[in-house]
């Protein structure tokens, strides 16, 4: 079901495109990336990796394996209306109401058979534990060979050889499923075009910081997150790059994302992934744009592509969801100092110890800056607990209590 | 024993994990923060409703101010609850000096060498901290005297699973509590079994009556409470053996390991001997499931309880392969899930009673 | 000789007698109220009456239920779970999972080949799909709870609602009536949320349903809509006891039986 989404999905645009080169944006050339993939991951033949978020995607594909995080499937079906049966499917088999959606949707559909047969699995110790333990369940159940990355907490000297020694035996073991020598001219050439993608985005976020932005509310909704995935491939330099075109362009003409922009706005971690009417209520009734998520950052140095394992290894471990909140609140500060938000959206996605965990220190963290913060309880995946009403209450009152303060971007 | 060994200052720790040897050769007494009291009602206020009750109670106790004077806190990083506590704590009691220590998830080589490094930085701070700084004679020392208890509380469990300990699975939990809340420098004399006694009301004569109840095996997250054992058994279930992280975990012996390097010795040791939740085996995805039936097994129960906090990831992802498991083995399992609080026990009380007697009827 | 089963549970305390054959003679439900030993007189009382037996020709008592430490004069307290199990067993035999829905809690039980205990679960930390839950909706719908079972039988499906929790169902069902959805399509949305629920408990215990004789029981069992919607759920017909609301204090009542009838 979900590989035929993917390929009717890359069809539409595919055919969109042709017909209509004008009508053509950043988003649809986007989608249209990450259709393909879609279609990849669920064609039969190909190494296939299912993966924990801080998996080295460029790696990967520099070595010939389709590779993706876990938590995307659950983000898709949620996307589709379609992650009931799945979430049903894995409570009724024991797994917790209690524990993160996108993993409870992930396993169930692979216990359904909607997810494709991998030929490994790279589990990562971070972001969360709870996706070290989803991977390891897909695993499990798919009975295949999994492999562990395991993230040290900080940037020790100790710690990058420990990552980068596992980096490059899991560079030797993918390149071996995917019938080849471990080639390091490919691999530098996957993060020569890494490098590229990066310094792209870095000018994208550049862009969405000018005052008024040029992003609207849906233009880099999981950008940051899933872009990754594009990394070490000319899909991803050419996404960013037709982003960055896109937003430049509308910076040169003047226009903004959100016409008659008026308060901006911090997204914390991920976005509602069902469909759902807030985005449109902050741009339409309140002139509100996400100017930035927590996501769209680049905290990582260009990596040195004849020796690229050191580097990405500080690239996981730099990742500010990696290391102590501290860290993480810090930048999110910077963040919202840089971007000249008005208040902070942080939707504390049920089931999140990883990310919601710290729901208290973030409100601590930003209390000091003067900048509100409005935490939303929802789940980001399971639309059976979405509670419409309340939660434009809560965002409603949170925009009039802006409204009544001197705007960051004045 | 170390002259002056009982006005060594208190070092707190929270995992079985710790290297507890470490901290006994830089002059410290290594002290267990254990969750006991009430359900957590402070927490909320730095960490998520949502997650893990005992990393919330343990910060209820810190906020409470309910601790003894501590020279520092030694945290492991073993999962998102466990690193999210040293980041609440600080902001909590800021003058405090917390350290979270790497612990990686598998024994690999490589890990090994990884937590060896992070053991070494660990043993730059007991100066700062009022401590010794530590000569590697000092660690064997400090190794030598982890195994002599660890093998006294070895030779308790196994007269635990005879059914001939006095006072049963509740009194060995008293003592291993002992010697982790402060009692380390004459912990060999708190674990002599001579010292065991039934409790109050078996005292009066039938002392040395063999333990009765339906044997279970217990795993799960923290049971600190003597009393919860005696819950167990009021309920007719007498748990033999246990795989929980404040019971046959703590003082567990540390792997073989022959590493010329004591550093590299207690790194292996740790992180090579009995898994717990968030130890994960690449080659055995799922190992857990074996490891409960095989433990359940050998101790000779007939059937297992899962005490889980709510919200522990580690557990809920794993509970499924499980019960799978357990149901294939023909072992019944009974999960009971809460905050850990001898409170939330008691309110499963049913459960225990309908599975004890759902036992005995087969 | 007569044999005494009282079911104390949080919303109501039952009572069943049976003579030394195991036939039953009489029983009663009576609220529980805020003073359980009351309701345990009453329904003792009620009971004898109803026979025309003397207290002093009852045998034993079994007590069960989440009161049943409290019943004075017990020969002894036998959970729920047991006596559920017990009771089911005579009255529908052959069944292989049981689902009793109360006032203020469910559980299911599955059985062995032989009618014993195999595996169970318990849900009594919310409200959530229990009598009390259905109460809270009758109330939200201005309609009685007894008539919620012919209610579904004239509905049409299409209303669903997506929370379970009793205070975030009730405002949606307030909203569904004021979008104008029928009354009758409301209830068969509710009935099927419960089902839905306690088909996530029911297949934690039992992952294969596939040719499983099943039961129900508990008050929740009077509402035909309840039962047609856990049929529809489960994939399988349900049976229904004639007395489902007593069918633990009739398990407790076998049991003293069984133990005490010499």
């Amino acid at each position: 079901m979900i590989g035929e989404y993917f390929a009717g999905l890359a069809r539409d645009i595919e055919a969109k495109l042709a017909a209509e080169p004008a009508a053509s944006s950043a988003r649809k050339v986007f989608a249209l990336e990450v259709a393909r993939l879609g279609v990849r991951l669920y064609s039969p033949g190909r190494p296939v990796a299912w993966c924990g978020v801080l998996a080295p995607f460029d790696l990967l594909n520099g070595v010939g394996v389709t590779s993706c995080f876990a938590e995307f499937v659950g983000a898709m079906l949620a996307g589709m209306g379609a992650a009931t049966p799945p979430l049903e499917g894995a409570e009724q088999a024991g797994y917790a109401a209690d524990t993160c959606a996108y993993h409870r949707a992930v396993v169930g559909a692979a216990m359904q058979g909607m997810m494709p047969v991998p030929d490994f699995l790279v589990a990562t110790t971070t972001p969360c534990t709870g996706g070290l333990a989803a991977i390891e369940n897909l695993a499990r159940l798919f009975r295949r060979e999994l492999l562990v990355l395991q993230i040290p907490r900080a940037e020790t000297e100790a710690g990058v050889r420990f990552l980068a020694g596992q980096l490059e035996r899991l560079a030797r073991f993918a390149a071996g499923r995917a019938g080849t020598a471990l080639d390091a001219e490919r691999v530098a050439a996957a993060v020569e075009l890494s490098n590229l993608t990066r310094g792209l985005m870095v000018e994208i976020y550049d862009l969405a910081r000018k005052v008024p932005s040029p992003v609207g509310n849906r233009d880099l909704a999981n950008f940051g997150i899933v872009v990754p995935l594009l990394m070490g491939t000319q899909a991803g330099v050419d996404v960013a790059r037709a982003t960055r075109d896109e937003l430049a362009a509308r910076v040169g003409d003047g226009k903004s994302g959100v016409a008659g922009e008026r308060f901006r706005l911090l997204w914390v971690q991920n976005r509602i992934q069902f469909p759902n009417p807030l985005l449109k209520l902050l741009e339409d009734e309140y002139r509100a744009v996400i100017v930035v998520d927590e996501l769209n950052d680049v905290t990582w140095e260009p990596i040195d592509p004849a020796d690229p394992y050191p580097g990405m290894a500080r690239r996981a471990i730099g990742l500010p969801l990696n290391g102590p909140a501290e860290r993480r609140v810090a930048r999110l500060r910077q963040l919202a100092t840089e971007y000249r938000v008005d208040g902070v959206i942080h939707p504390c996605h049920w089931g999140c110890r990883q990310g919601t965990g710290i729901r208290g220190l973030v409100q601590r963290g930003f209390r000091e800056t003067g900048i509100p913060v409005l935490n939303l309880e929802v789940d980001c995946i399971d639309a059976r607990s979405f509670s419409e009403g309340q939660l434009r209450t809560r965002l409603e009152a949170f925009l009039e209590l802006i409204a009544g303060r001197p705007r960051a971007s004045a | 024993m170390v002259r002056g060994m009982m006005d060594r200052a208190l070092v707190g720790f929270a995992c079985v994990y710790t290297p507890l040897p470490l901290l006994d050769a830089a002059g410290f007494v290594p002290w267990r923060i254990l969750p006991v009291g009430d359900a957590p009602d402070q927490a909320g206020r730095l960490l998520h409703d949502n997650l893990c009750p005992h990393v919330k109670r343990l910060l209820d106790r810190a906020m409470a101010a309910d601790l003894p004077p501590l020279a520092g806190i030694v945290f492991m990083n073993s999962c998102d609850a466990m690193r999210r506590l040293p980041d609440a704590w600080r902001v909590a009691r800021p003058s405090d000096r917390v350290i979270l220590v790497d612990l990686p998830a598998s024994a690999a080589d490589d890990a090994v060498e990884y937590f060896a490094a992070e053991l070494r930085a660990l043993a730059v701070n007991p100066a700062d901290w009022g401590g010794t700084s530590i000569r590697d004679a000092d660690l064997e020392d400090a190794l030598r005297r982890y195994d002599g208890l660890a093998s006294s509380a070895a030779g308790l469990r196994a007269q635990l699973a005879r059914g001939e300990l006095p006072g049963g699975a509740a009194a060995l939990q008293a003592a291993i509590n002992d010697v982790t809340a402060g009692g380390w420098p004459d912990g060999a004399a708190r674990l002599a079994a001579s010292s065991f006694v039934a409790p109050a009301a078996s005292a009066a004569g039938d002392a040395a009556r063999p333990a009765s109840g339906v044997p279970v095996f217990v795993f799960g997250n923290v049971l600190p409470e003597p009393e919860a054992f005696a819950l167990f058994e009021s309920c007719g279930a007498r748990v033999v053996a246990d795989d929980v992280c404040t019971g046959s975990r703590v003082l567990a012996p540390l792997a073989p390991a022959t590493d010329a390097d004591p550093y590299v010795r207690l790194a292996r040791g740790l992180l090579g001997r009995a898994p717990c939740a968030r130890t994960i085996d690449p080659a055995h995805p799922g190992g857990a499931a074996t490891r409960v039936v095989d433990a359940a097994r050998s101790c000779g129960a007939r059937g297992v309880v899962a005490h889980v906090a709510k919200f522990c990831d580690p557990y809920l992802a794993r509970l499924p392969a499980i019960r799978e498991a357990l149901r294939e083995a023909g072992l019944p399992l009974l999960v009971l899930e809460g905050d850990c609080t001898r409170r939330s026990l008691g309110q499963q009380r049913t459960r225990i009673e309908a599975f004890v007697e759902m036992l005995e009827s087969r | 000789m007569r044999f005494l089963g009282i079911d104390v549970g949080s919303l109501s305390c039952d009572a069943a007698l049976l003579d030394d054959r195991g036939e039953l003679l009489a029983a009663t439900v009576v609220p529980t109220g805020a003073r359980n030993r009351e309701a345990i007189a009453r329904a003792t009382d009620e009971v004898l009456r109803a026979a025309g037996v003397c207290a002093q020709d009852v045998t034993a008592i079994v007590s069960t239920g989440y009161g049943r430490d409290r019943v004075e004069g017990r020969r002894a307290a036998v959970t729920e779970i047991t006596c559920h199990a017990r009771g089911i067993q005579a009255l529908l035999p052959g069944t292989r999972l049981l689902i009793d829905i109360g006032g203020q809690d469910s559980k299911a039980v599955r059985f062995d080949a032989q009618g014993g205990v195999a595996d169970f679960a318990m849900n009594d930390k919310c409200a959530a799909g229990t009598g009390r839950f259905l109460e809270a909706m009758a109330r939200a719908l201005e309609v009685d709870v007894s008539a919620l079972g012919g209610l579904d039988r004239e509905g049409t499906d299409g209303a669903t609602l997506s929370s379970m929790c009793t205070v975030f169902a009730e405002s949606e069902v307030v909203s569904l009536i004021a979008d104008g959805v029928a009354v009758g399509a409301i209830v068969r949305g509710l009935h099927r949320a419960i089902a839905s629920r306690t088909l996530g408990m029911v297949k934690r215990i039992a992952p294969d349903l596939s040719g499983l004789v099943v039961a129900m029981s508990g008050g929740v069992a009077h509402n035909a809509g309840v039962v047609r919607a856990l049929s529809a759920a489960l994939g399988c017909a349900v049976r229904v006891p004639p007395r489902p609301d007593i069918v633990g204090a009739f398990g407790a009542a076998l049991i003293a039986r069984e133990r005490f009838g010499g």
